[in-house]
């Protein structure tokens, strides 16, 4: 139903939002190359190819704007329909990766479809479809938000569902993530105030409880915030990260001439991209990477604003969600890497290396944009 | 657009959500920013210090350890570069081929190399000083966690030869033996160190800054003279063998500046193989070992009987009826001689005589003789192990032991004290130090110990034990003059004499103007004859001949005539 072609529709994207993606996506391949050069190098499993991670990531960041130059065509109004059934899909996904044998294991966690020459890791996916599906749910319970039998619980029975699937694999990040996305979209549509206070309360109260009663649990979640203490043990990474935020100083030790990636730091490509930035570019390069993140979530919620006041409910809240997702995402990773979260395997998105979460965040930008399109359309009185 | 027409919408969406959704966001994405700022503004010099424990390493740079060279300049002892293979276990997570493969090259039993490498250190030899060819074969394989280290490593080309002389070093090349340690200060280089910046894996990434440049160790020239080390240690080891001795020791020291020329003891080692080695190899018994010296103490109780003036060279002394009886103790001759001169008693070593001499001097004259003859204390060459041997202080000396101990019982020496204390004879009466290293300028004059006429009157006697009717006559070496005492000693077994012995001979040459002082000893000659002149002097003269000819010392006695048939007189024990 949608012409592009047509004479009257906007040919321009909205400038706040493509240009920074796009400069997070090849800042990001730069720092993957200059991350992982010496740990691709001295690998066999790379067979010592330097740039063994850079073909791949441009390969997937290919893959993600062709996917996500694809996404953009699809109208809301299919997203919202096919949501349940994607939101299904996933789900199924999260059970066949549990599947021994079928899903693939790396370091004790078993997140991986292999897929011929790539694997697909569901938990990515899943992120994108919780925003997609959460939106449709509060959308279409729009009346109950003051029900907490309503609105509340079969949204936290069914989260409670993925999420359980996600601990398993175990994917702790992943599970945070939907969690804060599900909470934020209900939170947006207007879930009743009281009932969001009390729901975050006893939240708190559980979560407090939950590691007073276990000083394991205790020492294992703040023990992120001495990594000094045992910090050729359990704080060994973060201690790493830490002095890798040192050494960066205000401007960086260069690009390339971090040593922290050098074997010190592990995850340097993946997790732990931004000790890197940090180390090489220092406080700058740091800083403009939070700039960017916040533009393009300060964008999201005016786009999704926009769509609101167009009385597009769904659009307004996928924009919003997809904000927050990249939002909490973002800041938990920085978070961790600058020591203020306890680790948790969570990349950074649109930067950090990994196929399925590249693909992932190039589709969720591309609906942003259609959303931020669409608005365009209605806006200058052409129909959907 | 179903819900355009919705009322709800505008009343259930209320901007203020968003915006402190929003707001949340911005606020945590500027305490990130406010966070880094501290940690990359503030605390970089704390993690700066953090990280530099990590990976900033002080690297030795090794220096090179100064060779050893006899005192012509043939290389004694070198250092060659060899390689150290050395491993991150958690790094070398090796397949089994892999493994069989470096096991292979490296010659070592493979469970042992995977023992190795199941350490849970950060580091670990796999297999230290190989040769660099092997090393970089090694390297070719190009195996994870795997790495190697320069390192240098002591060879010996004279091997067994001079092992005693010269020691070793240890693995971290750090002397440990012989003059290896006795010189360590000059031999061994200054390590320098730089400051570099290590990976994980232990590749230097970064220089950061020099601390000290190497300096590399000086070369030292020793006194010793290879060929004269060569004859010695052949000649002594066919007289062991053929005399079925425990053990035995040899030295030559020049009397013209009291530099040891040559210094051999056996059992020996192979210094660039040391495994499996017995104390008994080890031993530098030269200087370590102390044996009752018998005989070859007598030339000096003459010495000071001479210089005392109490006798003269020509003064009869009566040692019939070949015993002699001093307290409850009673001395005997191997066979009774009746009246001796002082020569005489020199000549046929008569107990009996030397003892009448001795009990002539009162005990501290004797003590304080022997004492500056380097008696007693250890000669601080720098070799470990040193012993000063047996002198017990005079005021406690009964008559009977300072009788015996004329004759050289009652007194421990070692070979290489009794080979300088000749000195005094050899020279004109006085003692040089010993010298390990070549001399450029031999000292002129040592320490006056006896006169020079006592000296030279001594000689003269000691001529004649090599003379026939002497103790030696094997001691002679054709075309010089040879001058020598024979002792046949005892051992003493937890304090009590055994029916072993040691044989020695201590001589010099030519007697004209003596230029080699030569010490033997034969530790239990057991294939027959055990007397000194029988065991000791031949192994003395073909060392003096051969080291004679090789210096080039002039000639000093007439062409050898026809051996007059004149049995060799028996030493008194």
């Amino acid at each position: 139903m949608m012409r592009p072609a047509s004479p009257a529709a906007p040919q321009e994207l909205d400038a706040w939002l493509i240009w920074p993606a796009l400069a997070l996506l090849l800042f990001g391949l730069v720092m993957v190359y200059s991350a992982s050069i010496a740990t691709a190098e001295g690998s066999r499993f790379t067979g010592s190819q330097s740039a063994y991670f850079l073909i791949r990531h441009g390969v997937f960041l290919s893959i993600g704007l062709i996917v996500g130059a694809m996404a953009f065509q699809i109208p809301l109004r299919v997203w919202q329909q096919a949501a349940p059934w994607l939101f299904v899909a996933s789900f199924a996904l999260l059970l066949v990766v549990l599947v021994p044998h079928v899903g693939r294991s790396v370091n004790g966690a078993q997140r991986w479809l292999p897929l011929g020459p790539v694997s697909l890791q569901p938990s990515e996916l899943t992120k994108l479809f919780v925003v997609l599906y959460a939106a449709d749910y509060t959308t279409r319970k729009i009346a109950d938000m003051d029900s907490f039998r309503r609105a509340f619980v079969p949204m936290a029975v069914v989260m409670l569902l993925v999420g359980g699937l996600l601990l398993k694999e175990p994917d702790f990040g992943a599970f945070v993530v939907i969690v804060c996305i599900a909470i934020g979209i209900l939170f947006l549509g207007g879930i009743n105030a009281r009932l969001f206070s009390a729901l975050v309360v006893v939240l708190l109260v559980g979560f407090v409880i939950l590691i007073w009663v276990s000083p394991y649990r205790r020492e294992r979640i703040f023990g992120f915030m001495d990594p000094w203490q045992d910090a050729y043990g359990r704080g060994y990474q973060l201690s790493h990260a830490l002095i890798a935020f040192g050494r960066g100083e205000w401007l960086g030790v260069g690009l390339g001439a971090s040593v922290e990636k050098l074997f010190y730091l592990p995850e340097a490509h993946t997790d732990f991209l931004l000790a890197v930035i940090a180390e090489e570019l220092g406080f700058f390069g740091v800083v403009t990477v939070i700039a960017l993140f916040a533009l393009i979530v300060q964008r999201s919620f005016v786009i999704g604003r926009q769509a609101l006041t167009l009385d597009r409910l769904y659009a307004g809240l996928v924009a919003q969600g997809i904000g927050i997702w990249i939002g909490v995402q973002a800041f938990i990773n920085m978070g961790v890497n600058m020591g203020l979260l306890p680790t948790k395997g969570l990349t950074l998105p649109l930067m950090s290396f990994g196929g399925s979460g590249i693909v992932a965040n190039c589709v969720a930008l591309a609906i942003l944009a259609r959303v931020d399109y669409e608005n365009r359309l209605l806006l200058r009185g052409l129909r959907l | 657009m179903k819900f355009a027409s919705s009322p709800l919408l505008s009343q259930r969406l209320p901007a203020w959500r968003a915006r402190l959704l929003l707001l949340g966001f911005l606020a945590a994405f500027a305490g990130l920013a406010g966070w880094s700022l501290y940690l990359q503004g503030f605390n970089s010099g704390f993690l700066q210090e953090k990280g530099a424990l990590r990976y900033s390493r002080v690297l030795e740079l090794s220096a090179t350890r100064g060779r050893i060279m006899d005192r012509n300049g043939n290389v004694l002892a070198v250092s060659t570069p060899v390689k150290s293979i050395w491993a991150i276990p958690e790094d070398a997570r090796l397949q089994p081929a892999q493994a069989n493969a470096l096991a292979a090259l490296l010659e070592m039993d493979v469970r042992e190399l995977q023992h190795k490498l199941a350490s849970d250190r950060d580091f670990v030899f796999v297999k230290r000083q190989i040769p660099p060819d092997v090393a970089d074969k090694v390297a070719a394989l190009n195996l994870p966690g795997i790495h190697d280290q320069r390192e240098y490593r002591r060879y010996y080309p004279a091997a067994e030869m001079s092992a005693h002389m010269l020691g070793f070093t240890g693995a971290d090349d750090i002397g440990q033996e012989g003059v290896e340690l006795a010189l360590e200060k000059t031999l061994a280089g200054k390590a320098g160190s730089r400051r570099v910046i290590k990976d994980r894996r232990g590749q230097v990434i970064e220089d950061v800054e020099s601390i000290r440049a190497p300096q590399d160790g000086k070369d030292v020239l020793l006194a010793l003279d290879d060929k004269i080390q060569y004859l010695a240690y052949a000649s002594l080891r066919q007289t062991i063998a053929d005399s079925h001795a425990k053990a035995g020791g040899i030295v030559v020291l020049d009397a013209k500046s009291g530099e040891v020329l040559a210094l051999v003891n056996l059992p020996t080692y192979n210094p660039n193989n040391r495994v499996k080695l017995s104390g008994a190899q080890l031993r530098n018994r030269a200087l370590t070992d102390t044996f009752e010296p018998g005989s070859t103490m007598k030339p000096f109780t003459a010495a000071l009987a001479l210089d005392k003036g109490k006798y003269l060279v020509d003064t009869p002394i009566q040692t019939a009826p070949g015993w002699l009886t001093i307290g409850n103790a009673t001395i005997h001759d191997s066979e009774a001689h009746g009246v001796l001169t002082v020569a005489q008693v020199i000549q046929k070593s008569s107990n009996i005589g030397a003892a009448k001499m001795a009990l002539s001097f009162k005990p501290e004259e004797m003590w304080t003789m022997l004492d500056s003859l380097g008696f007693g204390s250890p000669l601080k060459l720098g070799f470990p192990g040193e012993v000063g041997g047996r002198l017990r202080p005079y005021k406690n000396w009964r008559p009977i032991e300072q009788a015996t101990m004329a004759y050289g019982n009652g007194i421990s020496v070692t070979l290489m004290q009794l080979a300088r204390a000749y000195l005094v004879f050899a020279r004109n009466g006085d003692l040089l130090p010993l010298s390990l290293t070549r001399l450029d300028s031999p000292p002129l004059a040592g320490k006056p110990i006896f006169t020079e006429q006592t000296a030279h009157e001594v000689r003269a006697m000691l001529e004649m034990v090599v003379m026939p009717g002497g103790t030696a006559p094997k001691a002679k070496v054709a075309g010089y003059r040879v001058a020598g005492k024979t002792g046949t000693a005892h051992k003493v077994e937890g304090g009590i004499y055994v029916n072993h012995y040691v044989a020695s001979f201590v001589g010099f040459a030519p007697a004209s103007d003596p230029r080699l002082v030569i010490a033997v000893m034969i530790d239990e000659p057991s294939g027959g004859s055990y007397y000194g002149g029988d065991v000791a002097a031949p192994v003395f003269s073909r060392v003096m001949a051969g080291s004679l000819r090789a210096l080039g010392v002039e000639q000093d006695a007439p062409p050898m005539q026809a051996a007059v048939a004149v049995a060799p007189a028996k030493e008194s024990m």
